[in-house]
This record gives C-alpha cells, structure tokens and sequence, in this order.
C-alpha cells in the first residue's frame, strides 16, 4: 500500500507541474508576490508599523498556502477520480493521502526555497528552527483531516468546493497573516485563537520572526484540533464511504 | 475449497428522478419530504438472491443480455461495492480488469502511466521496475515509450492498459469485456496469455457477450436476466440456454410484428 501511495504522490506531482514553462517556480513566484502586494499595500500606504513586513507575512504566507492549497486540491481527489473508485478496489483515503502528502511535499520544497530569500531579507535563523518541524507536521494533520471530510462530502454535492472555497478567503482575514492578532479586542481573543491556523502562524513566526519558543500550550491546542479534525473527518468519510463507488 | 463464495447476495440502486446536484436541492428535497411529497428516487434490485461458487482452479463465464447484472456482480466480488445483503467471500488476490487504463493520466508518459497503473493493479514496486520493459515490448509501444499518453491512439491506449494488467500475480482475474480492444494480432497475444492463466490453475471471472470466450475459458457459467440466476452449471449449457432464450424471444416478437402486420 506504501508503494502505492508513493507512486500517486510522484503522478500527483508530476501532473501538477507538467506542461508549464516556470513549473515549480511558479509555486515561489506565487508566495513572493502575495508578499509583495501585502508589503506595498499594508506597509507602504496603510502604514502598519510592523517591522521587517516582508518575513512577517511570509512566514504566515506560507503555511497558509498549504493550509489553503493542501484542502483545495483534496477537496476532487475522489470526485475527480471516479475511475479509482468505481474500478477498482483501494482503500479509499489513499487517494486523499496522497493529494495532501504532494501538497506537502510542495510546501516543504517552497519553504526551502525561499529561506534563502527570507535570510537574504532579513530573517535569522535561531536554534529555534529546530522545533518547526513540530508545528509542519500539525498542520498536516490538520489539512488531511478537512480533506477526509471535505473530500467525501465534496462526491455527493460539489457545493462543498465553492463552499470551502468562501470560507478558505473569510479564513485568510480570520488568521493573523497581515496585522498583529493583538489588535483583536480582548473579549474575543479566545474564540479567536480556537482557528487552530492561528495558532499555527503564530508559532511559525514566534519562531522565524521572534527568534524564541512557541508557547507548549500554542502547540498543545493545534495539536488537540487536528486530532478532533482527524476524529471528525475520517468519521464523515467512513459514512459516507460504502457510497462513494456509487456516486462518483 | 472454493476460491470464491457468494450467498445470497442482493444489491440495490437508487435510481434518483432528478439529481440532487446541490445543497439548496436537497433542502427543497427534505422540505418537500416533510410536506409529504413523493421521494425523488425509485429503488432498483440490480441483483436478486444470487448464489454460486467457484471451486479453486476453475473458471466462470458470467453471460446475460445488457443491463442484466453483470457488471455489478464483478463490483461486488472486487469489493468496490457492498451488496445491501448476502455475504461474498474470496480467498485469494483479485485483480479486476473492470475498465483498463483506469488511473491513466493524459499529460504522463507511456512508461510513467504504466507504472502508475501497474501499482494501482497491485504488481509490486520492485517488480514492477523489472516488468515494464517486458509490458511496454508487449504493447508494441517502444517507440512510444517516452512520448505522453494523449499523443497516442486510443487502441494505443488500451493495448497499454491491458499489456500491464496481464502481468497481474494474482489468483482470481476479473475480466469485463476487457478483449474487446486492440487489432486482431493483439487480441491473439492476449487470448494466448489467458491460456497460460488458465494453465497456472489461476481463476477468471470472464463477464462477456462473445460465447466462444466463455465457453473456451470457463468450465462454469451463469446466465443474468434482470439481476437474476437464470441458468448456472456447465458453460457449455448454459450458453445454449441462452443462445435457446434469445430465440425464442426473437420468434415471439417476430410473431408480435406479423400480428400488428396485419
């Protein structure tokens, strides 16, 4: 099965880069001019007094384009595979596993990329790193568990895309990317932080911009979210599992 | 022992009246539930009470006009469908040649698609490495090796899917109509590669409408009308309980013609 979830990450990747001139340069160009738009608008004109913007969007650009991508594509890994399903016998999360994982595998190339860009900018890089893999890895559980769920609902109604795909541009503004999350009045602070995507920014750039340790609890409340989301999404795809072969 | 077991199996379809394509859909469709209007789906048994085995080492032929069944069968021994009740049991590694190139993608190569296909059919990594060459020899397609699958012929396409799918190791085939591809030359190629099948004591499940397949391949035969067991025994037989019921189908609505004839 391993091998099988190997060879449709490669195919998935392969697909995803195929027939373009710039290819995976196109997944740096992307993040870098979001940046830069940001930059020119938040810092520039609207004056948001943040030092070193650029490093402190990228690094909340960043997982929040494989947050926002690793679910996007999930979301018609069954519906746009029917023969996969309908044919043939594999258990059926693979094909969702394997949209996330070249997600991922994207995003960790991504990241690599533009450390050099992100130094050459401005960024230090601490012994502190050495905890993101931690918070990498979260965010992964996060994205397969919405993806499980998403991805079999999405079979019975391709509202769920469109519907995920609002909820993902209401989501970019909830997430701390381009203004301090301080500036979230107090009485809210708590629902706020819930978004386990915030938690997750926050720790990424407590790290890469602050130079220090993310809160245990900043990981510990993620943590306990993918889980929950985990525990959610596999229970919507096994219910709606025995039908999926009938639907797609 | 039986390589295959199936009890009693039923399975149902919904056939929906219009399809619910969309959430505000399916809130007019439960509103108008509580309203008590008629549902928008009608059931449909596409199999009834289906029983037979298939002992170790044989093979079946599983024969009935369109629509009757069949393929659903094979779905449900592949296990991509649950039957609504019944047990099936196999005992061995299937390979289901439901639909060839399934998984295919158009922007891969040759070589990449059949190695994307070739792990989907269950052939392992490491064998697989060693096998595509041989695969690729079978299909006639070394020229084409490194070219994308789009730039090929569709019989292209097929002579591909299936020259990975008979390196299949497992016990039970499933095969759908599966020879219906590919010129007369590959069709021999294949035919004799399902000999060898058959030499190995591996089983085919051979759903088709050519009866000189079924009954040079298989010892057993069923016969499908309408999600029913017809006819079951030696496939010889039954392809004659068949070919015996297609006539006199065809001599009853004959007979209607002249009536209306006249």
């Amino acid at each position: 099965m391993l091998d099988v979830i190997w060879i449709l990450v490669k195919k998935d990747f392969k697909i995803r880069y195929r027939n373009s001139a710039l290819g995976f340069v196109w997944a740096l160009l992307n993040p870098l001019s979001s940046m830069t738009i940001l930059t020119v608008v938040f810092s520039l004109l609207l004056k948001s007094g943040i030092d070193n913007f650029p490093i402190y969007l990228l690094t909340a650009l960043l997982p929040w384009r494989f947050f926002s991508i690793g679910t996007m594509q999930a979301a018609g890994s069954i519906a746009g595979n029917p023969s996969l399903v309908k044919k043939i016998y594999l258990p059926r999360y693979v094909l969702v596993l394997a949209n996330n994982l070249a997600s991922f595998i994207s995003y960790l190339m991504e990241f690599a990329a533009l450390v050099p860009i992100m130094i050459v900018l401005g960024m230090t890089v601490t012994p502190h790193v050495l905890l993101l893999p931690v918070i990498v890895l979260i965010e992964f559980l996060v994205v397969f568990g919405i993806s499980l769920g998403l991805a079999a609902l999405n079979v019975f109604y391709r509202d769920f895309y469109q519907i995920w795909d609002i909820a993902l541009q209401l989501g970019f503004f909830l997430c701390p990317v381009f203004y301090d999350p301080n500036i979230i009045p107090e009485q809210y602070r708590f629902h706020y932080s819930l978004n386990p995507m915030t938690r997750i920014i926050e720790s990424t750039r407590k790290i890469l911009y602050y130079n220090g340790f993310p809160a245990l609890f900043d990981l510990a409340a993620p943590l306990l979210s993918a889980l929950l989301l985990l525990v959610v999404g596999y229970g919507i795809f096994r219910w709606l599992e025995p039908r999926l072969a009938e639907e797609t | 022992m039986n390589i295959i077991e199936v009890e009693e199996v039923w399975k149902k379809f919904r056939i929906p009246h219009e399809r619910r394509a969309t959430v505000l859909d399916a809130i007019a469709n439960t509103l108008a539930f509580f309203g008590r209007r008629r549902s928008t789906y009608e059931e449909f048994w596409a199999l009834r009470n289906i029983t037979f085995q298939v002992p170790k080492g044989r093979s079946i032929g599983i024969i009935g006009e369109n629509g009757s069944g069949k393929t659903t069968l094979l779905r449900l021994i592949a296990n991509v469908m649950k039957p609504n009740r019944g047990r099936i049991a196999v005992h061995g590694r299937i390979a289901p040649m439901l639909e060839l190139g399934l998984g295919f993608h158009p922007e891969l190569t040759v070589r990449e698609n059949a190695v994307v296909f070739g792990a989907i059919m269950g052939l392992r990594r490491d064998k697989l490495r060693e096998q595509i060459e041989s695969i690729i020899e079978f299909a006639e397609l070394k020229r084409f090796e490194d070219a994308q699958l789009k730039a090929l012929s569709s019989g292209m396409q097929m002579r591909l899917a299936f020259s990975v799918a008979v390196q299949t190791e497992a016990d039970i085939i499933l095969v759908d109509e599966a020879l219906a591809v590919g010129d007369m030359e590959f069709r021999r190629k294949c035919l004799s590669r399902f000999r060898e099948f058959r030499r190995e004591g591996r089983t085919l499940v051979l759903v088709s409408h050519d009866m000189n397949l079924v009954t040079e391949f298989c010892e057993d035969a069923l016969l499908l009308s309408q999600g029913e067991i017809v006819a079951s025994g030696g496939a010889t037989w039954v392809v004659q309980e068949y070919i015996k019921n297609i006539e006199s189908q065809s001599i009853s609505s004959e007979g209607c013609g002249e009536e209306y004839g006249r």
